[in-house]
């Protein structure tokens, strides 16, 4: 039997705005087991980083349950879920969300050290070393090009060693090369450490390197292709 | 939660400078060196005082007689304890000059002096001779005002009663002048002994004995103090020593000090407006970082530790600029302030002030900080691709509403304490904070106002912007109105106040003020000054009545003090009088008036209000000494004293025989048309050359001198918070820039002109001014009407160029701060601002 990391059930968003209640997610149900990679596809305003979200515990849903590795994420207050991310989860932004006033290797111990770890800094260099920027460790975020920032991130999401690893479209920002490059670190990571990965992406090839595709459509999970099954 | 985690992020973060914390540390530091330099003034002040204590008051110790001098038994005790004893006699009297067969007069404050005088300190003359020189013979020393005011030059004679003295000398100084407290007439300096035959301190005559004591070295004052007051109780004795050489200006500068302070508190008040705006925008501009935190599993705790130690290391930094600016700015203008002082200071770093304003400071800091920190907490990490905290409740969780006002009933203790006048600190609290609240809902009224009015500006661009604007979040309209407001407020307070008091003094008080005071009348003259006036047309009215001063020592038998505390009526001696009947416009108010021929056991009526005051009751017996005599009275009527009207108000009235056989004067008002006021002053000087004539017009002009100096004190005071709100201001301009620049560009693209930007800018900020003006302009007024209906009780108008400067004073500073950010948003070029936006 398949080892369930995500569990969606029939989760739903409504978020109040100015223009009164918009719901964005209709009840969506799935599951992401243990080490596989999950692409969330769909057009703009389909929900697809509200479903990345949600399956992180930084959004909360209206509606549904939304487990991750067995404990519900809907039941957490804001500080359980803040530790319950910071023990399970690591998440890459398409705009990267580095800390502008810590270098770059701060910026990779700061779970480490909102974590308690001793070796935070030591673990951080390492880590910075893995994604090739031993040499930018004491640069400013706004020292480094675009790449090099998405790559600090992606050291900074994975230097916990994450049971699950969510990219909100991590390329978006970047150009063909560096973007190409840090998918292949994404994937390299999600190998080396057997983390399970969720990622939005607009990107049609991205798409297919990972196990399952789950496309939305205004809100609703669409289809769900197989493709790790048919291979 | 690690608070050590916390520390680190709050270090890293601190790395980006200062940039965005100017404002906030400018106005932290401001608050704290207005509050710091005002405590530094003051306490050197009091150093000074107590350092030259002796001197000021012209020897260790002095006893003080009122209307006698001291006994045998008296002085036999001064003199086996003093090393050297001088006496002195204090009293106010007429300098007239003959001049061509016309007499001109002046009213003095005679000094008196024996050889021994003065015990420490020189008197300085001009010319520069010896002090005994001057008053050799029938030699006198007289002010310089009063000399050049009367046309005296060195050598010519004026008389003094009956008698003639030659000027010899201007006086420069006295060394014991400060201690004197409030004169109305300048000095003139005599020999005692000189004054005989001159029918001046003829029995009756007011008059104040001083004895200074030169003791020796390391004498026990308070011991002395005690064995002087154990020894001749209820003698009438007032003993003053070296360690308050000067009590009525040390007293004066204490509650003047503590009411700038206060007033000082308002300024920081302000400043923590300006600090609370500069921490909800630096956090504002802190959202994602803080979101990203959350992601990362940072919980609420480290997070608003993260940020509160951040700006606690901030506050710290702008209170210990202020401490340093307050403690240096007294020093560096120490000549300028010396030579304001009617006393001497000593200019030196105090800690004490400083550890106050420190004190103040930090509470601010914190009341200000508390709330705009808790708001870390509501801050998501879904904030990172959504605008998650559009709804941020109202108040923040009790952990922080429950501190803050812990944080606030501190900082209302500490400066009950430091001021020492709890209902002035009560009073002060209530005003700052009935006026916020009055800001903050006249700020929310204007927003709601402009968004009402906004659609009927249509046609109009530049006004509907502007007005679209203030009722939009982003102009600031609560920052520019609370900041702005309460140092606009205390100044139209102060104004309609102190113009409601001068008008009160100018127009009201002549029509019911006496022309003159007359003084020291025997009662053999009684019947001819009486002659003089009676038949006169011109005379309205004379009030006459007894006088005599006494000391109220006791209270059924217990010391006054204990039974009455510290009442103004028990400081000094106050006037008594008699009376056989009521007098005409006097009207009891409880008990019975004595029988016209009463004669039994002494008996008083006693000022309602003050007797209200001291928690004295009809039965109750009083111990007044009088001429160091006691005279014991039972308290048989309370009646109404009306002391606003400058004519005869006594607080104790007793039956005849109680005083008549004292020796005493009449004092007596003359109520007369202006015309014949110099030729009554003429006749009567003439006729009784002892008796002493005082002009309400000059005494009223020397009040409203102190009362001027007063309200130019508060209005520094309110300077400062006015100082502090346009730092608030120009916080608010510099936080609004950015959305200003968006703004122009957008309208450029849609074809504005850079003039009718400008309009619309220059238009919000004029209106916004004007509406905090205008609501200073009502709290000042409701304030001025609150003082003057209930603690002065006169009459209210409002005074309109105040008014009006207010408000056109609230327009100009937002003016000058609005504009002073609108040329970049006028400058750029649209393409640029809007493809940044994308």
């Amino acid at each position: 039997m398949t080892d369930t990391v995500l569990s969606l059930t029939d989760a739903r968003l409504s978020l109040d705005g100015n223009a009164g209640r918009v719901d964005i997610l209709h009840g969506i149900t799935l599951d992401v087991a243990r080490g596989e990679s999950v692409g969330l596809v769909g057009p703009s305003g389909s929900g697809k980083s509200s479903l990345l979200m949600l399956m992180g515990g930084l959004e909360r849903a209206t509606g549904g349950t939304v487990t991750a590795l067995g404990q519900d994420l809907t039941a957490m207050d804001e500080d359980q879920l803040a530790r319950f991310c910071r023990d399970h989860m690591g998440v890459v932004f398409q705009s990267f969300h580095l800390i502008p006033t810590m270098t770059a290797l701060e910026n990779v111990a700061t779970p480490l050290e909102l974590a308690g770890a001793r070796d935070a800094f030591d673990r951080a260099a390492a880590e910075l070393e893995a994604v090739g920027l031993a040499h930018r460790a004491g640069h400013y975020p706004r020292q480094l090009s675009g790449g090099e920032q998405q790559r600090v991130a992606l050291a900074r999401a994975s230097a916990p060693r994450p049971e699950i690893l969510l990219a909100d479209e991590p390329t978006g920002n970047l150009d063909e090369t560096n973007g190409a490059a840090i998918i292949d670190m994404l994937f390299g990571l999600r190998d080396r450490h057997g983390a399970t990965l969720v990622l939005v992406t607009h990107s049609e090839p991205l798409a297919q390197r990972c196990d399952r595709v789950v496309s939305l459509r205004d809100g609703r999970a669409v289809d769900h292709p197989q493709k790790a099954a048919a291979e | 939660m690690s608070v050590a985690t916390a520390r680190r992020f709050a270090a890293r973060e601190l790395r980006g400078g200062l940039r965005g914390f100017r404002i906030f540390l400018a106005c932290l530091a401001l608050g704290v060196a207005a509050i710091a330099a005002v405590g530094s003034v003051r306490a050197s002040i009091e150093a000074g005082l107590t350092r030259e204590g002796a001197a000021l008051l012209g020897g260790d110790a002095e006893i003080e007689f009122t209307y006698r001098y001291a006994s045998e038994d008296e002085l036999g005790w001064m003199n086996d304890k003093a090393l050297a004893l001088s006496e002195i006699t204090d009293f106010r009297s007429m300098v007239v000059v003959d001049r061509d067969g016309e007499a001109e007069r002046g009213l003095t404050q005679v000094k008196s002096v024996d050889d021994a005088y003065p015990l420490i300190g020189t008197v300085r003359l001009d010319p520069e001779i010896p002090l005994a020189e001057a008053l050799a013979g029938d030699g006198a020393a007289m002010a310089p005002v009063l000399a050049d005011r009367l046309g005296l030059a060195i050598g010519d004679t004026f008389r003094l009663g009956t008698k003639d003295f030659t000027l010899r000398a201007r006086i420069l100084s006295e060394p014991d002048d400060a201690g004197g407290g409030f004169g109305l007439g300048p000095r003139t300096m005599v020999r005692t002994a000189a004054l005989e035959g001159s029918g001046l301190l003829e029995p009756g005559t007011l008059f104040a004995s001083k004895y200074r004591l030169d003791l020796p070295e390391g004498a026990d004052l308070i011991a002395l103090e005690a064995e002087a007051e154990a020894q001749f109780a209820d003698s009438g004795l007032r003993w003053r020593d070296s360690r308050n050489g000067a009590p009525g200006v040390a007293e004066f500068v204490d509650r003047l000090g503590a009411f700038l302070i206060l007033v000082g508190l308002s300024g920081l008040a302000v400043g923590g407006v300006g600090v609370s705006a500069a921490v909800r925008s630096y956090l504002a501009s802190k959202t994602g970082v803080i979101a990203t935190l959350r992601t990362l599993g940072a919980d609420r705790g480290t997070i608003f530790w993260t940020y509160f130690l951040q700006i606690g290391a901030l506050s710290v930094l702008g209170i210990a600029m202020g401490l340093v600016l307050g403690a240096v700015a007294p020093i560096l203008l120490a000549p300028l302030i010396e030579a304001q002082l009617p006393v001497p200071a000593v200019f030196t770093v105090y800690p004490g002030p400083l550890a106050e304003a420190a004190l103040y400071g930090a509470l601010t800091a914190l009341i200000f900080t508390l709330w705009p920190l808790a708001r870390t907490e509501e801050i998501r990490a879904a904030t990172l691709f959504r605008d998650a905290l559009a709804r941020a409740p109202l108040l923040p969780r009790p952990r922080y509403v429950i501190p803050t006002g812990l944080l606030v009933t501190l900082l209302l203790a500490a400066a009950m304490l430091f001021s020492g006048t709890v209902e002035l600190t009560l009073w002060t609290a209530g005003g700052i904070v009935g006026a916020l609240v009055l800001l903050a809902l006249a700020a929310r009224g204007i927003r709601g106002l402009s968004r009402w009015a906004g659609p009927a500006a249509r046609g109009r661009p530049a006004l509907r912007w502007a007005l679209g604007a203030i009722g939009g979040a982003g102009e600031g309209a609560g920052e520019v109105v609370l900041s702005l407001g309460l140092g606009l407020s205390v100044l139209a307070a102060v104004g309609q106040i102190d113009g409601n008091l001068r008008s009160a003094i100018s127009r009201d008080l002549p029509e019911v003020a006496p022309s003159y005071f007359f003084v020291d009348i025997q009662k053999d003259q009684m019947p001819g000054y009486l002659e003089r006036l009676e038949g006169d047309p011109a005379v309205n009215k004379i009030d006459s009545a007894p006088m005599l001063r006494g000391i109220i020592t006791r209270i059924n038998g217990q010391p006054a003090a204990e039974v009455a505390g510290d009442h103004w009526v028990l400081q000094g001696d106050r006037g008594v009088t008699y009376s056989a009947a009521v007098p005409d416009n006097t009207r009891v108010t409880a008990g019975e008036w004595w029988p016209e021929d009463y004669s039994g056991p002494p008996q008083v009526s006693f000022a309602d209000e003050e007797a209200l005051e001291m928690g004295l009751a009809l039965g109750d017996e009083i111990t007044v000494n009088i001429l160091g005599r006691d005279i014991t009275a039972t308290i048989t009527s309370f009646r109404d004293v009306d002391f606003s009207t400058a004519g005869i108000g006594f607080i104790m009235s007793m039956n005849p025989a109680a005083l008549e056989a004292a020796p005493h004067s009449f004092i007596s008002t003359v109520y007369a048309e202006p015309e014949a006021e110099a030729a009554i002053l003429r006749d009567l000087a003439g006729m009784f050359p002892n008796i002493t004539a005082i002009r309400v017009h000059d005494a009223i002009d020397r009040v409203s001198e102190l009362l001027s100096g007063l309200a130019a004190a508060t209005s520094y005071g309110a300077a400062a918070t006015l100082l502090t709100g346009f730092l608030v201001l120009i916080g608010a301009a510099a936080a609004g820039e950015q959305a200003r620049i968006y703004e122009a560009a957008v309208l450029k693209t849609l074809g504005a002109t850079r003039g009718r930007i400008l309009r619309s800018f220059a238009l919000r900020s004029a209106l916004l001014g004007a509406a905090a003006g205008v609501v200073a302009l009502a709290a000042g007024i409701l304030g001025g009407w609150a003082v003057s209906r209930f603690v002065m009780e006169t009459e209210f108008v409002v005074i309109w160029p105040s008014a009006l400067a207010i408000i056109l004073g609230g327009i100009l500073a937002t003016l000058l701060a609005g504009l002073g950010f609108a040329w970049r948003p006028l400058a750029v070029r649209p393409a640029r601002i809007l493809r940044a936006r994308e």
